[in-house]
């Protein structure tokens, strides 16, 4: 139904785009392997992984907090509990719905084009995700050892730090790190408000169409994400089995 | 990190497993550090920096801008008019993360199960041939470029061909999430009881028909819930796509960022909550309905 939607008629393509389109599959074989181009490549590539690292510490920093207070374990009264569960799944909820970009687009307006400005965006919507995720594995650890805890005689807070913490965090860390690899592909498009990383030079080679020099960033970028991919499955998979 | 190593701790037997996580957790603060030194010093260095006492006072009049305090005009999300005005665009996004969802979803139902390695080169797999090696592998390359490439970029590069509107917008959302759909739904592939589809090839069907009658039936239901969960992630990033793809409340969002129409721009953002909330409302019902 959707489709009705569209015009069909009145021109979809543009004159000339698809032989755009063929140049740029050409340069698929000759990327731009310059030194001043690899260079800039990699100057962005750094910039990537470090918005992805920081934004992923804030992330951490919202997102754990919230999830204990949303996962209500640090409470034995049940009305209590309920309150802490609603209030912290609400905030997480409208955290993570808006989009790393909006967030950033609204914070270079308030802030300016600091740095900072990337590391909130990416750590506001990923402590969304992280807390929800985080509260829900809390909540699904087996109950046994906890009740042997309770029995001889540990508080509510004993039993978080000393049951239920240490048989979550493997997961935890595993969901971490899956978070990671999806930092790196939204701190690319970090740049699109002006804050660099390999986006903006993926953005400055097509405004000049030199295709060459975007396959060089695409390169680069596929790269990273397939090497961040890799490690993290390998150590996702030692620390969840 | 004293944390982060903890779970390995009481592992004693195993040996190797706690030499990856020890390098992986001297890396990833290696990396931490790194990271915050770079972009701390690079704030730093810029024209404006983020710790002074102006970034309070433009945080707080463009909050104000935003609510409307102390303008001339009525702001925008209290105008019946705006609210007619953008329903429209608010539709066009709905219909982009439709046909985006659409587009992955057929791409990735018709790839899948030729990216499962135990169905195309492993124990499920009737004869190795290079053909089957070759489509596998091409299937998976495509799976990987285009997870890797984000939708934004994609959405940069159909623009060339495309006139933009909303089937540029909707092409690259619906490429990007086919790679990760198909991912995850070849892992599924991966990970089905074997007996039902093993039964199969000793009755003699032939490679297509397992894939049609032993692994789709059993796949399908995770592949679904996947679908309806991709789409939830779609509609928050239709309006992203929308700012180079020009299609739906995105573009109007850039517009009014650039003429500085903050009352407008609260409107766009409410209307971008009520489509998010009401697209996860709808994907958790449809796929209640689908278990």
């Amino acid at each position: 139904m959707s489709l009705f939607r569209i015009e069909w008629s009145s021109g979809l393509f543009h004159s000339g785009g698809f032989r755009a389109i063929g140049e740029f599959a050409v340069a698929v074989f000759r990327p731009n392997l310059s030194t001043d181009v690899l260079d800039a490549a990699l100057r962005a590539s750094w910039t990537t992984v470090a918005y992805a690292f920081t934004g992923l510490s804030a992330a951490l920093a919202i997102g754990f907090p919230l999830g204990v207070l949303g996962s209500g374990v640090l409470t034995r009264s049940p009305g209590l509990r309920r309150a802490s569960i609603a209030g912290t799944r609400f905030s997480l909820a409208s955290l993570r719905s808006i989009h790393e970009l909006v967030w950033a687009w609204l914070f270079v307006v308030a802030f300016g084009l600091s740095p900072i400005a990337a590391v909130l965006a990416l750590g506001i919507p990923y402590g969304g995700i992280l807390g929800r995720i985080f509260s829900e594995l809390l909540q699904d650890v087996p109950e046994a050892p906890l009740r042997a805890l309770r029995a001889a005689g540990a508080s509510e807070w004993r039993v978080f730090w000393h049951g239920r913490l240490p048989m979550a965090l493997p997961d935890m860390l595993s969901y971490t790190f899956y978070r990671l690899e999806c930092g790196v592909r939204s701190a690319t498009i970090m740049s699109f408000v002006g804050l660099g990383g390999l986006g903006l030079q993926i953005q400055l080679a097509l405004d000049d169409l030199a295709y060459e020099r975007v396959w060089t960033s695409l390169f680069f970028l596929i790269g990273l994400v397939v090497v961040v991919d890799l490690w993290s499955t390998m150590v996702r998979r030692r620390l969840t089995t | 990190m004293n944390a982060e190593a903890r779970p390995t701790a009481n592992r004693p037997f195993a040996v190797p497993r706690v030499t990856l996580l020890r390098a992986s957790v001297l890396t990833t603060a290696t990396l931490l550090i790194a990271s915050w030194v770079h972009v701390l010093s690079s704030d730093r260095a810029s024209r404006q920096s983020f710790f002074s006492s102006e970034t309070w006072d433009r945080v707080s009049s463009f909050l104000k801008e935003l609510l409307g305090v102390g303008s001339a005009t009525t702001p925008a999300f209290l105008q019946w008019a705006a609210w007619q005005e953008t329903a429209a665009l608010a539709l066009d996004t709905l219909v982009i993360s439709v046909i985006g969802i659409g587009v992955a979803g057929g791409l990735a139902l018709a790839t899948f199960m030729f990216g499962a390695r135990n169905l195309m080169l492993g124990e499920l797999a009737p004869y190795g041939s290079w053909l089957w090696r070759g489509i596998f592998l091409l299937v998976r390359g495509f799976f990987v470029g285009s997870r890797a490439i984000p939708e934004l970029v994609l959405a940069m590069l159909i623009v060339f061909v495309f006139l933009p509107g909303i089937v540029p917008a909707a092409l690259a959302l619906g490429l990007h999430n086919a790679g990760i759909l198909g991912k995850l739904a070849s892992e599924v592939v991966e990970g089905l009881d074997p007996r039902p589809i093993r039964a199969l090839r000793s009755a003699g069907a032939s490679r297509l028909q397992v894939m049609l009658y032993g692994v789709l039936p059993q796949a399908l239901p995770r592949f679904i819930t996947y679908l309806f969960y991709r789409w939830e992630v779609i509609i928050r990033t239709t309006i992203v796509v929308g700012f180079v793809a020009a299609g739906g409340l995105g573009l109007e969002f850039r517009l009014s960022m650039s003429h500085f129409h903050y009352t407008t721009i609260t409107l766009l953002l409410i209307w971008y909550l009520l489509l998010v909330v009401g697209v996860d409302l709808a994907a958790a019902a449809l796929r209640r309905l689908a278990r």
